[in-house]
């Protein structure tokens, strides 16, 4: 789901980097406001470093297999880090395998670090209440994966159709909507419910850590 | 941990020998000056620079034959679909397939200009380490924590890939079939993410203690770490002009496909 270089038109490119560079100031700012912000970069930075290697294993979803994206779950561990994460990731998935582009790397920011931080939100509602179980937690935690990945295959799907250099007829530009749409279901199923997993598992193994950025 | 695009870091080719921050900001103006190229008959000029950037490296050609040779699903998805799917001029046909201009030049379009931003943006990160490209970063001014956590990322993402490599071998060893799906593989997998996540949160504490004992967070930066001379500037200069040459191009040339079919 990564935009490679070439399809975007320079606007497209640019407006991504200061879309980029204006979430990155924000999420700086959150993150500073903490007492002590460079206590938590040696976290962060492994955590980005572990889902970097969790997301290379594959999932065998017959007749292919998938490789899990988890920005919902990088939003519910990494708080405010989880955009940083993402664009660091991005782009050494860019320099290392040639996954998604430079001139896109602002772009693939946006598609999939923005719904990250949705995803944090959406699991801190989860928070609301006095009643507190691994259900309720694994709930949010499916809401916060397949919501997360949903946008990401909203944004990519718009950013990407709406931006070929030729024009499509509208017929033709439904169905691959619809087409891309349907091959991503299986996808955002998969997300939802191992991000929901991972949430118990570590609710009962390393509970500090669904609330420790 | 020997990368792929550290692999000929050390040559000697003027490429090599340009300072570092230059180099990423030359490589910036140029590959967006190349994303900006709409006009089919500038493509020639942007192959041709490509090509003598690509030269002057002294990178071998199958280094980047290497990045190229598999390019993005999307890309290939796109070049082989839009000749048939987009457009109203046709220009052969074969049954139902029929092959249109319009989305024949789109796909060309797309795919020279793939190939010349992947190549000069490879030429330019690989002629240096990816360590020393994110220093560079910094000196140009990425935020402290980015630098840090880019630098702490790639230290580990080799020692936290082993550490999955091993996991996933005891785990086949107790006869867990990865290429097998059921619903219960994916608990499983769930749970060989999260202790993974786990050891690396473990294991972050640890490092944390290790670099406040060596003074992490107590020294700025040390000064003059890069040292520019008149011929890295007089180089970016050339760059910036290259690019500006296109963009004056294309705009005069009134990029766009519509105007080369006219």
């Amino acid at each position: 789901m990564h935009i490679p270089d070439g399809i975007l038109p320079v606007q497209v490119t640019a407006a991504g980097y200061a879309a980029t560079a204006a979430v990155t100031w924000y999420s700086l700012r959150k993150i500073k406001q903490k007492e002590d912000s460079r206590q938590d970069i040696p976290k962060a930075s492994l955590m980005t470093a572990a889902f970097f290697v969790v997301s290379l294993i594959h999932i065998p979803v017959p007749p292919t297999s998938v490789h899990l994206v988890l920005n919902g779950l990088m939003g519910v561990l990494l708080g405010y880090y989880a955009f940083l994460a993402i664009l660091i990731g991005l782009f050494f998935q860019a320099v290392m395998f040639g996954h998604g582009g430079l001139t896109t790397l602002g772009v693939n920011a946006i598609i999939m670090g923005l719904p990250a931080i949705i995803a944090t939100y959406v699991f801190r509602l989860s928070k609301i209440g006095n009643k507190d179980s691994p259900r309720k937690d694994g709930a949010f935690g499916f809401l916060a994966g397949l919501v997360a990945i949903g946008i990401s295959v909203a944004l990519f799907v718009v950013i990407l159709l709406s931006n070929i250099p030729t024009d499509l007829n509208a017929a033709v530009e439904q169905a691959a909507i619809f087409t891309l749409a349907v091959a991503h279901l299986p996808l955002m199923l998969i997300e939802g419910v191992i991000t929901a997993l991972i949430v118990i598992f570590l609710r009962r193994v390393r509970p500090t850590m669904l609330s420790s950025l | 941990m020997k990368l792929v695009i550290d692999e000929y870091a050390n040559l000697n080719s003027p490429l090599h020998r340009w300072d570092a921050r230059y180099r990423l900001v030359g490589l910036i103006i140029l590959v967006f000056a190349f994303s900006f190229i709409r006009d089919l008959r500038l493509l020639l000029a942007m192959v041709l620079v490509t090509a003598v950037i690509y030269i002057i490296s002294g990178l071998p050609a199958r280094f980047i034959l290497r990045w190229l040779r598999f390019p993005s699903f999307i890309i290939l998805v796109i070049v082989l679909t839009l000749p048939f799917l987009s457009g109203e001029q046709i220009i052969a046909s074969l049954g139902s397939l029929a092959l249109r201009q319009e989305g024949l030049l789109a796909a060309l379009l797309i795919s020279v200009r793939f190939a010349c931003i992947v190549t000069v943006g490879i030429t330019l990160l690989s002629t240096t380490s990816l360590i020393n490209s994110i220093k560079a970063m910094r000196a140009l001014g990425l935020p402290l924590i980015m630098a840090d956590m880019a630098l702490l990322t790639f230290r580990y993402l080799h020692e936290l890939g082993q550490d999955l490599s091993r996991m996933l071998t005891s785990m086949r060893l107790r006869g867990f079939h990865q290429r097998h799906f059921s619903p219960g593989r994916l608990r499983t997998f769930a749970w060989l993410s999260g202790s993974l996540l786990v050891r690396s949160y473990e294991r972050s504490e640890w490092v944390y203690r290790a670099m406040i004992l060596r003074g992490y967070g107590q020294s700025s930066r040390p000064p003059g770490e890069y040292q520019a001379c008149p011929a890295d500037a007089l180089t970016l200069g050339a760059v910036v002009l290259i690019a500006a040459a296109l963009v004056v191009g294309d705009v005069l040339l009134g990029h766009n496909i519509a105007a080369i079919l006219q």
